[in-house]
């Protein structure tokens, strides 16, 4: 915290309250205090909680803000410039990949110059996926035009997004601002935080409204043209308009700090040094290091050596010539970047450094880099002594022997080296010869014999036990019994989502056939390029010496969630026809993230993003129907299934293989259970999922060369269900059951019963 | 300030870690613990718990530390050195070293039906303080959850804040939506408070604590990582033990009453139905249901809803019935496995 605690209450002219809560909480609160008009969102780890907060304030009715779901943060982002031209506030926070999603997204905000605040909740942008929080995402926000402050605390996080809007709109300034905190450390941990009480203070301090004069969209007595086509001449002066705004930034954050110090007694200059007075060494960090960092100078300076820390609390601009002068009489520096530049010599804080130092002249202070605390390492008060270590026997020996390394890597013990677990599976075990699927001549349609599910006992399982998923997860019974319908070899691509969470936890992986993970909306395009390249290289006879016995048959596993933000990439990769299968295991949202609305989940049921609460009933709009989407795609094969029809699902799990072999791309969606976040009992998975499938909300069917076939009809077997039935087995949808919900209920219904209405007729027709 | 921390380290911090598997509550204890703490008694703290993909059923940590107004909140580091720990359930000493970096005076309070000189056998304690309650039973009694008996208990073990608080706070946050559930919860707290036992074992002459490893130490590392963070060990997550998932129930297996018809493998999550072929009464080759593999069951039960027959049946867990019962998966190991 920027200033000492016990002197919080006496400072400030404001009147303030105390709350106990995380840096993604004060993100939200603050929002919420704002009102802004427009949040664009889309949940990514470890940012989501924003939103989730925001919505659940919604419920209660404490803000106004429109809170729109996007189909991913390019989405999103782009929900967001749109709402920004049209004149009002607008927010919003991501992490990570989520964030390099959005990255074009970033220059034509801040180049076009509609102010907004977005939190950058910082976490690892990595191949191996880690979740945790290092800067490799906030660097990549260095070169996109907007203004960076930082947050070292749930504290800064607030009054940092307070500030961030007054400096956006600031007239000389007009740019979008980033507010970033270090995720998990800040985001997730609570502290004592002091709020201003009333929101008329806030916006007082930031503007009831924002600052007239500049063109909007929505002006019909000015029509604009937002984001002409700008050739060269005129390019480099719109940059060099930018860029002055972009230093100026500077001196108005300067302003507004000192105005908001005033009114609250809390103060973040530009740069946060800790006894720099008369330092011989120092440690540059940023966010929550640069706190710790204060504890190991305390314990230096108690031993004699004169440490400071310096931690900025503004990047962009880069206060280049502040840092210069703070270091003019340091002997020594450390600096340590929270992220690498792969082959730059050093993170990109140290090199900025360098070059302020350089600039401002300022010749003797000796510079040591060091990278540190990479997804998410901790950085302990130990690590810390090692970074002050470097710095002095730097300055002892007046020189830097190593300039640039890795802090806090480890080699390994060649003793425990992994060894190879188990044989591959073999190839015929994996071929039983149980199922046959043979094209009618006439017809063109499959017929499919498979043997007593008993049978298929025999037949190894390609994902191993041993997995962390929760007990009761309906994903892994649910692949399975697709899998034992599958013959012969896989190769498999897993969404990102729980399913590739929980079998990939390094070093261990429940993969027994080869696996791939590659970004959450981009496996369909991924798995392409492997199928191709399989037929390339078998075309050439690169994998004669494998003397495969048969093709491989190419699965992608996806989540509902996977569809909502890989959509295109899905169609894409049907509409080329790949012979591959997508197969989406749908569970009514984005359990991975903590059970965010998905565009599956139905109407009315409780997510987090969509609360039940006074003011709002659950999801509001209608899920999305996935394979009728693909359907229309013109595959050759598309079918629904459950683990409650196990003999219904295996036969299509052949069809699917002999079409994908065969033909091309075929498309599944299989409805499972998550009892975590439906709030269920672990034990009822199966009961409840063929409870949606007699309801008729998820009705099992097939169509094969565009014709539909239902192939278990609940009605005709006198087992139909009213939605109520299979709604009251879960917790996320007891609300449905009460008076106040008729309305919601009835509408789902009503919007259930128009598709399976459809359903049957296309059943019958096989012309539709 | 009405109350002093009994002790602080030398950041001036009173440190509490808990441990636990996702699904009991121990997050939900922690962030109670520390805003009765923060909010109530006028301390200053921060808590927090592991994040990552650990799901229900895997091992997590809370961490909460407090500390007088006047000291300055800057680590974020994990709690490594706790005055007391409070494990949720007792089996995760077999996988997690539940008692790290202890001092010899911290309090260790376990949720168990064993007696202290049991548990200091299992947890490897060498020296300090260990609390028992049975937390499992009391919210198997009181029809409410592990967390509430373990708040009650750690409540005990921090007599520098008051359980009345805690007790409004327990009353505040349930009676509007769930309010036949405020007696049991605080009944259940109150329990916890009440029935937790101490024993304090002297530090041997001569021996020392031992020290704490940090919890970010990886096994592997860059002269032994395979490149790109490829896994190269296809299926090695059969080297696993989950049964510290379970939360007190499971299947039981009855093979007599048994006609193998594999809906239980068929909803299986976890894998653990194990087959072997034999000869049907015509001497046909067939699959036959041998048994449950114990290392891998969660306890979600799914088996026993799916069982035609009352061949898997559902069973309160006792101490070594699940090592005793277990049929072991023959997994085609490598050679040197």
């Amino acid at each position: 915290m920027a200033i000492e605690i016990q002197k919080d209450n006496r400072l400030g002219n404001v009147e303030q309250r105390i709350v106990y809560e995380s840096g993604n909480e004060m993100a939200a609160y603050a929002a919420h205090q704002i009102n802004y008009h427009i949040m664009g969102y889309f949940p990514i780890s470890p940012s989501t909680e924003v939103a989730q907060f925001l919505d659940l304030m919604k419920a209660n009715g404490q803000h106004d803000i429109k809170l729109i779901p996007a189909d991913g943060e390019h989405g999103s982002a782009g929900i967001c410039y749109g709402a920004s031209t049209a004149g009002g506030r607008v927010f919003n926070a991501t992490s990570a990949n989520g964030y390099l999603y959005m990255l074009e997204q970033m220059p034509v905000q801040s180049g076009t110059r509609f102010p907004m605040v977005m939190n950058l909740v910082c976490r690892s942008v990595s191949g191996p996926l880690d979740i945790h929080g290092d800067h490799s995402d906030l660097y990549y926000a260095l070169n996109t035009g907007w203004p960076i402050l930082m947050s070292r605390d749930p504290q800064a996080v607030y009054d940092m997004n307070i500030m961030a809007l007054k400096l956006a709109e600031d007239p000389e300034v007009r740019l979008p601002v980033l507010v970033t905190q270090d995720g998990y450390f800040t985001s997730h941990q609570k502290r004592r935080v002091m709020t201003i009480a009333e929101r008329d203070d806030v916006l007082k301090f930031v503007g009831e409204h924002p600052p007239q004069g500049f063109p909007d969209t929505l002006d019909r007595n000015n029509p604009i043209t937002v984001g002409p086509y700008m050739n060269e001449p005129d390019y480099i002066n719109n940059c060099y308009q930018q860029s002055m705004a972009m230093y100026k930034a500077e001196e108005v954050y300067d302003r507004i700090r000192k105005e908001y110090a005033d009114l609250t007694g809390r103060d973040y200059p530009i740069l946060d040094m800790y006894r720099m007075e008369d330092a011989d060494v120092a440690v540059f960090l940023m966010n929550s290091a640069s706190e710790i960092i204060k504890d190991v100078v305390d314990q230096l300076r108690e031993q004699g050596i004169k440490a400071g820390s310096i931690a900025p609390n503004m990047i962009r601009p880069f206060p280049a010539k502040a840092i210069a002068e703070a270091l003019r009489n340091v002997k020594a520096i450390t600096v340590g970047d929270r992220a690498d530049s792969y082959g730059g010599h050093g993170g990109n804080m140290v090199n900025e450094i360098k070059a302020a130092l350089f600039t401002h002249n300022v010749k003797d202070t000796l510079v040591i880099s060091r990278v540190y605390g990479l997804g998410g390492k901790d950085f302990y008060a130990e690590d810390g002594h090692a970074l002050f270590e470097l710095a002095i026997d730097a300055m002892n020996k007046g020189a830097v022997e190593k300039p640039f390394d890795y802090h806090g890597h480890t080699p390994g013990d060649p003793t425990k080296k992994p060894e190879r677990v188990l044989e591959p599976m073999k190839y015929e075990e994996l071929n039983t010869g149980l199922i046959t699927v043979t094209p009618n001549e006439e017809t063109g349609k499959l017929k499919v014999k498979i043997p007593p599910l008993r049978a298929l006992t025999k037949k190894p399982k390609r994902i191993a036990p041993g997995h962390g998923a929760c007990p009761g997860c309906g994903i892994f019974s649910g692949l399975e019994l697709f899998f034992k319908g599958i013959e012969g070899d896989i190769v498999a691509l897993f969404h990102t989502g729980c399913a590739m969470v929980v079998t990939t936890g390094y070093p261990y992986s429940a993969h027994k056939a080869t696996y791939i993970h590659n970004l959450f909306q981009n496996g369909a395009a991924t798995l392409s390029g492997v199928v191709e390249m399989f037929w390339q290289r078998k075309e050439r006879g690169e994998l004669d010496h494998l003397g495969l016995q048969d093709d491989f048959t190419f699965v992608m596993i996806t989540g509902d969630g996977g569809m909502d933000i890989g959509m295109g990439p899905a169609i894409g990769a049907a509409l080329r026809n790949h012979r591959m299968i997508i197969l989406e295991y749908d569970n009514e949202g984005y359990m991975n993230t903590g059970a965010q609305l998905s565009y599956s989940t139905p109407m009315g049921h409780r997510t987090s993003t969509s609360n039940v609460g006074k003011f709002q009933g659950g999801k509001v709009f209608h899920h999305k129907d996935t394979a009728q989407i693909m359907a229309a795609t013109n595959i050759s094969y598309v079918f629904t299934g459950s683990e409650s029809n196990p003999q219904d699902l295996l036969k299509k799990a052949a069809k699917a293989q002999w079409y994908a072999q065969n033909v091309g791309l075929v498309y599944g969606k299989i409805l499972i259970t998550c009892p975590l976040n439906w709030l269920s009992d672990d034990k009822e998975g199966t009961s409840i999922v063929n409870s949606a499938v007699d309801s008729c909300f998820f009705p099992l069917y097939e169509i094969e060369q565009g014709v539909t076939t239902i192939t278990y009809d609940p009605e005709a077997k006198g087992k139909r269900v009213p939605l109520s039935d299979w709604l009251k087995m879960m917790g996320k949808t007891k609300h449905l059951g009460k008076p106040e919900y008729e309305e919601t209920l009835h509408s789902f219904q009503a919007e259930v019963d128009r598709r399976w209405t459809q359903l049957k007729a296309k059943h019958e027709h096989p012309a539709l | 300030m009405a109350q002093q921390l009994p002790k602080v380290n030398e950041l001036g911090f009173f440190e509490i870690r808990l441990e636990s598997i996702g699904g009991l509550g121990a997050n939900l204890a922690g962030k109670m613990l520390a805003e009765a703490g923060v909010m109530g008694a006028g301390f200053n703290g921060v808590s927090f718990s592991s994040y990552g993909s650990e799901k229900k059923g895997s091992p997590v940590k809370a961490h909460i530390r407090f500390c007088d107004m006047s000291t300055n909140i800057r680590d974020t580091s994990p709690v490594e050195r706790p005055h007391v720990v409070g494990i949720f359930h007792e089996n995760l000493s077999k996988t997690v070293n539940v008692v790290s970096g202890i001092y010899e005076d911290s309090t260790v309070l376990v949720n168990s039906t064993n007696n202290p000189e049991q548990l200091k056998e299992k947890m490897n304690l060498v020296g300090g303080t260990i609390a028992v309650i049975d937390a499992t039973n009391i919210s198997l009694e009181e029809n409410n959850r592990v967390n509430m008996a373990m708040l009650g208990a750690l409540f005990r073990l921090c007599d520098f804040l008051d359980p009345q608080i805690m007790k409004d706070v327990i009353r505040k946050s349930l009676e509007k939506k769930y309010p036949q559930a405020v007696a049991p919860a605080i009944r259940t707290f109150e329990r916890g408070y009440d029935e937790v036992k101490f024993q304090t074992f002297a530090l041997p002459q001569g021996v020392e604590m031992p020290a704490f490893v940090r919890q970010d130490t990886p096994v592997l590392g860059y002269e032994t990582q395979p490149m790109g963070g490829t896994i190269v060990n296809p299926g090695n997550s059969v080297l696993k033990d989950l049964s510290i998932s379970r939360s007190g129930m499971m299947p039981d297996f009855d093979e007599d009453k048994c006609i193998h018809c594999a809906a239980c493998d068929n909803v299986c999550p976890d894998f653990c139905f194990v087959w072997d072929e034999g000869a049907d009464k015509r001497g046909r080759p067939q699959m036959f249901l041998q048994g449950i593999d114990y290392q891998y069951c969660k306890g979600c039960l799914k088996c026993v809803m799916a069982c035609p027959t009352e061949a898997l049946s559902d069973i309160r867990e006792t101490e070594g019935y699940a090592d005793d019962k277990r049929v072991a998966h023959r997994h085609n190991f490598a050679a040197g496995v």
